[in-house]
C-alpha cells in the first residue's frame, strides 16, 4: 500500500520570502497520499497553498522541509511524465493554436503526430482556429488550448490547477465529461484543484479539504458515487446533495477564517 | 448611424485618401522648409558661403554623380561606407545576441563580468576609433571595428534584459512538455527576447553608420566620412549636406528592411502602432 502511492507528501512545509523580507508559511506539515489511478480534488480557501502543493509535485519548487514523492521517487526536478495545467495562462504567445498543442509531441520527438494534434484540436472544439495566436483567442479558448497541450502527452500524473475556471457553464460541463471519459480510459493519477465543490464531487474519488493557510489536511472525504458518472445529471441526486452538505460544512469554516483574515490584514498594518 | 458594414472597397478608398493626405502634407512641409532656406540664402540673410542652399546641394550631387568626387567615384565611396557599417552591424548584432543570451542564462558568469561590462559601457566608445586606426590602419577594418563596438553594447544589453524577462512559467511549462535545454532556448527564451532584440536593432544601424563615418573622419582613404571631411576642409557646406543626404538614404533603407524583418519575426504580437505610423 505504502509503496503503491502515486503521490506522497511527508511532513511537507514550504515558506516563501515576502517582499518585506519576512517569511510567509504556505504549507505546514502537509501530509497525504494518493493511490495510483485515483482522481483527487483539492479544495480550500483562496491563498491557502493549493497551487504551491502542485508546484512541489511538479518539481518546479522544492519543499523547505519534508519530502514529496511521486511514484516512489523523491521529486528533485521536473519530470516529463507529469502533466501540469497551470492556473494562469501558460500558452506560448508566439505559437498558434496548432503549434501550442503540438509542442509536447514535438519536444518528445513523437513521429507523425499531425493526426494526433488535429484530433486534440477537435476534442477541445478549436477546429478552424488552428492558425490563431493566443492573443486572438478568448479566455476560455486559451484554457482549452492549455488542456489539450497537457493531455495530449498522456501524463501518468496529471496536475490541474483550476483548469475550468475561465470556461462558460456549457463548455465546462462538456469538458468535465470529456475529462472523465479520458481519465476512465487512461486511469492516470489526477490532482485537481478547484473552488467549485460541485465540480470536485462530480469528478473525484476523494475530496481533500485544506485549512486556511498554511495548508494542512482538514478533512478527507471518499466519494462513493457510482461510475461512469455524468456530471450534468449527478448533481441532483440525493446522495450527491448529502455529501455536498457534509463537505461544505467543513469547508465553510476555513473559507470564513480566510475571509476574516483578509478583512483584518489591511487595517492590521500599523 | 451606420445601417450597413462599410464595403471593403469603401474602407480601401478611405485608407488611400488618408494616406494621400498625409503624404502630401509631409511633402508640403519639406517644400516649405527647403523653400524658406533657399529664399533666406538667396537674400543673403543666411550666408550661402557658410550655410549652403538647397539648389547648391542638388548641384553638388549632380556633379558627384556625373564627374565623380575629388576622392574617386561617388558610388565607390558610398559603397565603402555602406559595407563598413553593414559588417559592423551584423558582427555586433550576432555577437551581442550570443553574449547577451549566454550571460543572462549563466548567473555566475554574469556576476563575474558585470563590473567589466559596466566599465566598458561607460567609456565613450567613439574614442576607440583612434585606437582602432592605430592598430588596424587606415583601411576598412578599423571602421568595421568601431561600428561593431557601437552596435554590440545596445544589442547585448537588450538581449540580456529580454532573456532575463522570459517568463519562468513558460519555461517550466515547456520543460514539463518535454523540451530539452536547446528547445527551451530556441522555442521559449529566444522568441520572448526577440522583441527586445529587434528594438535595439532599430537604433543599431544608425550607430553602425556613425561608427563607419567617424572612423573615416579619423583617417581613411575612401568613404562618405572622408568626403565630408574633405568638403569641410574646402569650405563647401553643400558637399557636407549632399553626403548627409546619401547617408540618410542608407539609414532609411536599412530601417525599412529591419521593420520588414521585425514584422515577419514578430507576427504573433497584437498589432500595434509602429514608428512609421506615429
Ligand atoms: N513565490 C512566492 N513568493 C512569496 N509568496 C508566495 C509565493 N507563492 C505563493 N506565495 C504565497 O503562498 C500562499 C499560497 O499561495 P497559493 O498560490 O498556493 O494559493 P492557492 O491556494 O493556490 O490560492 P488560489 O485558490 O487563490 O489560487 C499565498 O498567500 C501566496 O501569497
Ligand atoms: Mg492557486
Amino acid at each position: 500500500m505504502n509503496s503503491g502511492s502515486a503521490v506522497k507528501f511527508e511532513k511537507v512545509s514550504k515558506r516563501f520570502r515576502t517582499p518585506k523580507g519576512t517569511w510567509y508559511q504556505a504549507l505546514a506539515n502537509l501530509e497525504f497520499e494518493v493511490e495510483a489511478g485515483q482522481f483527487v480534488a483539492l479544495v480550500g480557501p483562496t491563498g491557502c497553498g493549493k497551487s504551491t502543493a502542485l508546484t512541489l509535485l511538479a518539481g518546479l519548487e522544492q519543499p523547505s522541509i519534508g519530502k514529496v514523492t511521486v511514484n516512489g521517487q523523491e521529486v528533485h526536478d521536473i519530470d516529463t511524465s507529469t502533466g501540469f495545467v497551470f492556473q494562469h495562462d501558460a500558452t506560448f504567445p508566439w505559437m498558434n493554436v496548432y503549434s501550442n498543442i503540438a509542442a509536447g509531441p514535438k519536444f518528445r520527438k513523437v513521429k507523425d503526430h499531425d493526426a494526433l494534434v488535429k484530433s486534440w484540436i477537435a476534442k477541445v472544439g478549436l477546429t478552424g482556429f488552428e492558425n490563431n495566436y493566443p492573443h486572438q483567442l478568448s479566455g476560455g479558448m486559451k484554457k482549452r488550448v492549455a488542456l489539450a497541450q497537457s493531455l495530449i502527452n498522456e501524463p501518468s500524473l496529471l496536475l490541474m490547477d483550476e483548469p475550468f475556471s475561465a470556461l462558460d457553464v456549457q463548455t465546462r460541463s462538456i469538458m468535465t465529461d470529456e475529462l472523465m471519459g479520458l481519465w476512465e480510459q487512461t486511469k492516470s493519477t489526477v490532482l485537481f484543484v478547484t473552488h467549485d465543490l460541485e465540480e470536485a464531487i462530480a469528478l473525484a474519488d476523494r475530496v481533500i479539504v485544506l485549512t486556511a493557510g498554511p495548508a494542512q489536511v482538514k478533512a478527507d472525504f471518499k466519494i462513493d458515487l457510482p461510475r461512469p458518472r455524468k456530471a450534468r445529471d449527478i448533481r441532483f441526486t440525493p446522495e450527491f446533495l448529502a455529501i455536498y452538505h457534509k463537505i461544505w460544512n467543513v469547508l465553510r469554516d476555513e473559507v470564513d477564517l480566510a475571509y476574516q483574515r483578509q478583512l483584518i490584514a489591511p487595517s492590521g498594518k500599523k | 448611424m451606420a445601417e450597413e458594414y462599410l464595403s471593403d472597397q469603401e474602407i480601401k478608398r478611405r485608407n488611400t485618401t488618408h494616406r494621400i493626405k498625409v503624404h502630401s502634407l509631409q511633402l508640403g512641409f519639406a517644400v516649405l522648409l527647403m523653400g524658406t532656406w533657399q529664399i533666406l540664402a538667396d537674400k543673403k540673410i543666411l550666408d550661402p558661403f557658410f550655410y549652403g542652399r538647397p539648389t547648391g546641394v542638388l548641384h553638388q550631387l549632380k556633379v558627384w554623380v556625373q564627374n565623380g568626387t575629388s576622392i574617386g567615384s561617388l558610388w565607390v565611396n558610398a559603397w565603402v561606407t555602406f559595407y563598413e557599417a553593414t559588417y559592423g552591424f551584423f558582427a555586433g548584432v550576432i555577437l551581442g545576441i550570443i553574449f547577451g543570451v549566454f550571460l543572462a542564462r549563466n548567473k555566475t558568469a554574469a556576476e563575474i563580468f558585470a563590473p567589466y561590462i559596466k566599465v566598458s559601457n561607460s567609456i565613450p566608445r567613439v574614442v576607440l576609433g583612434s585606437i582602432f586606426v592605430l592598430w588596424l590602419g587606415l583601411g576598412s577594418i578599423s571602421k568595421v571595428a568601431l561600428a561593431f563596438v557601437l552596435v554590440f553594447f545596445p544589442v547585448f544589453f537588450n538581449a540580456f534584459q529580454g532573456t532575463r524577462e522570459a517568463d519562468n512559467k513558460l519555461i517550466s511549462n515547456a520543460r514539463l512538455l518535454g523540451a530539452s535545454k536547446r528547445d527551451v532556448l530556441r522555442r521559449v527564451i529566444f522568441p520572448s527576447a526577440l522583441s527586445w532584440i529587434t528594438a535595439s536593432m532599430h537604433v543599431s544601424f544608425g550607430f553602425a553608420l556613425i561608427g563607419a563615418i567617424v572612423g573615416e573622419f579619423l583617417g581613411a582613404q575612401r568613404g562618405l566620412g572622408l568626403l565630408i571631411a574633405t568638403a569641410q576642409g574646402n569650405f563647401n557646406p553643400n558637399g557636407v549636406y549632399a553626403a548627409m543626404v546619401l547617408i540618410a538614404i542608407m539609414a532609411l533603407s536599412a530601417e525599412f528592411l529591419i521593420t520588414k524583418l521585425e514584422d515577419r519575426l514578430l507576427n504573433w504580437r497584437p498589432t500595434q502602432v509602429s514608428g512609421s505610423e506615429l
